[in-house]
């Protein structure tokens, strides 16, 4: 699904963000990007999101090679990428359900089908009662769930999150990442960029360890952190 | 793939630009209307920018339209001299009339212009005294009506012509005054062109800021619609259908404008053409005109919101902020 073919991201300075990465994930599995803040996780989901180019190598998502693809084209592969923000970005003046229906309106769905996927969705996270809420009065864990059913809703094969536990108590974090496994279950690839090394011991899936921009291990699932 | 999955792919897609058009069209009125007070404020702006032009034109087409009695104005009044025969005086009006065909030739015996003299002038039986009629023969020659350009080119013609008969002594005409209107109108189109495109420009300049301004308080919005998938063309769409609200409501204010001026100007402007002797009824702007006020309106507008939507998105990509918390 994913290919890092020696891939470096060098920004405009000098400041080398990531230095010679390559690896492969498989179609419908949960990876762990890990490291140190500066490591260069958000470069590599940007890269992967088309937020950036890469200076060097080849960034190949889904058959695409994002290193020659066209900038028009970075729309599209957005659409098929559901991503999870740590600071959530939902409108806030939008209701929960305008927010999850963003990528549909998008993709020009009909408001029937629009309705009926964000209700869905909506309760996968377990907020359907909250359909008609504004994000300002959900608490942070809600906030970040409703940004995870803005992801899944038009049911993309790839979803990134960056640091989607990050304002969430162990509890919540285990729950969210029950929601991943049953996302990853229908064949969706999940790549989660994440500090919280509770979980990632707990859930024994695969990790891809960033230091100073260098993939500085790749530790496949089972084998835990 | 086959044409029938092909024809039912476009027409999905199709549908699918139809569905995103319409709800940025009627989403943007809806947020047009629910900032009242500051969309009142533009489209005042905006029409008062439209009308002022528009008014400027509306007085010239008037002026064009009116009877300016350009048959009066324009006719080329001869006098022969004193001795000169009945006869000879016929054979210059058909020789005239042959060549030039004017509109109408009028012929004035002396006894007819002595009797008109005693009645105008008031002099009345103090005339008796003279031995004789002093007056001459005198030939009023209107010439076929035109533009303009035309009269002129006729009333040319007839100088050259009665000039080069040796009977007649003097030709008088009062065309220059038309002349100079004519001339005045011209200047007149050239100041509403001016004026268009000036205010047009205007028009462009104030829904490039409204909107520049409006882009700036949806910065996030537009950020998270990127982050999503939304390509620039989705984006730009709510601002360009704002962008159109704007110039159309501007160019219907504008016109609401001129027709009240219209209707307001009637009466007194009736009046003053009156003590000239002639009659005028205010010409309108008329549909057309007005299809055209309101199509031009959505345009300036849509361009004006396009500049500053566009040059926002140039800013977003090439700063690459996009999804930079």
């Amino acid at each position: 699904m994913i290919t890092f073919d020696r891939v470096s991201k060098i920004y405009e300075g000098g400041s080398r963000a990531l230095a010679d990465v390559s690896f492969h994930i498989d179609r419908g599995s949960i990876v762990f990007l890990t490291g140190h803040s500066g490591a260069g996780k958000s470069t590599l989901l940007r890269l992967v999101m088309m937020l950036e180019r890469a200076s060097r190598g080849q960034v190949i998502v889904d058959q695409r090679n994002l290193s020659s693809c066209a900038d028009r084209l970075a729309p599209i592969v957005r659409r098929s990428t559901g991503m999870i923000f740590q600071d959530h970005k939902l409108l806030k003046d939008k209701t929960v359900a305008d927010n999850v229906a963003l990528p549909l309106m998008i993709a020009g769905l009909k408001y029937s089908d629009i309705r009926k996927r964000v209700r869905a969705a909506l309760d996968k996270v377990g907020l359907l009662h909250k359909e008609t809420a504004w994000p300002l009065t959900l608490s942070g864990g809600e906030q970040q769930r409703v940004g995870i059913a803005r992801a899944i809703v038009s049911m993309p094969p790839l979803i990134l999150a960056d640091e989607p536990t990050g304002n969430l108590d162990p509890n919540l974090s285990r729950e969210l990442f029950a929601l991943f496994e049953q996302i990853s279950e229908q064949g969706t690839t999940v790549l989660i960029a994440s500090h919280d090394l509770n979980l990632i011991r707990q859930t024994r899936k695969r990790v891809l360890v960033l230091s100073g921009g260098r993939l500085a291990d790749d530790i496949p699932a089972s084998d835990g952190l | 793939m086959s044409s029938d999955t092909w024809n039912r792919k476009f027409r999905r897609k199709n549908r699918a630009w139809l569905r995103q058009h319409s709800y940025s069209l009627f989403s943007s009125l809806g947020v047009l209307v629910k900032h009242k007070t500051g969309t009142m404020m533009t489209v005042l702006v905006l029409g008062i920018a439209m009308f002022l032009p528009l008014g400027l034109y509306t007085t010239l087409i008037n002026l064009e339209g009116m009877n300016m009695r350009q048959d009066e104005w324009s006719a080329v009044t001869v006098f022969f001299k004193s001795d000169t025969t009945q006869e000879e005086v016929k054979r210059v009006a058909d020789e005239l009339d042959k060549r030039l065909s004017p509109e109408a030739i009028l012929l004035i015996s002396p006894s007819e212009g002595m009797a008109e003299f005693r009645d105008v002038s008031g002099f009345g039986e103090s005339l008796d005294i003279l031995d004789e009629n002093p007056l001459p023969w005198v030939m009023q020659v209107s010439p076929q009506q035109g533009s303009t350009d035309q009269v002129e080119e006729r009333v040319a013609e007839l100088t050259r012509f009665l000039q080069s008969v040796d009977s007649i002594e003097l030709t008088q005409f009062d065309y220059k005054w038309l002349q100079r209107l004519g001339r005045m109108m011209e200047l007149g189109q050239a100041a509403v062109t001016v004026l268009i495109l000036l205010f047009g420009l205007a028009v462009v300049v104030v829904v490039a800021n409204t909107i520049r301004l409006d882009v700036a308080s949806h910065a996030e919005q537009i950020e998270i619609l990127a982050l999503v998938g939304a390509g620039n063309a989705f984006v730009r769409q709510p601002f360009l259908y704002t962008g159109l609200w704007y110039g159309l409501m501007g160019g219907l204010l504008a016109i609401v404008l001129l027709g009240l001026t219209s209707l307001y100007l009637a009466r007194p402007l009736g009046l003053l053409l009156e003590t000239y002797g002639t009659a005028h009824n205010v010409r309108g702007f008329g549909g057309y005109n007005s299809l055209w006020v309101l199509l031009t309106g959505g345009f300036l507008g849509w361009l004006g919101a396009w500049i500053s939507v566009q040059r926002y998105l140039r800013r977003l990509k090439v700063g690459g902020r996009l999804g930079r918390s």
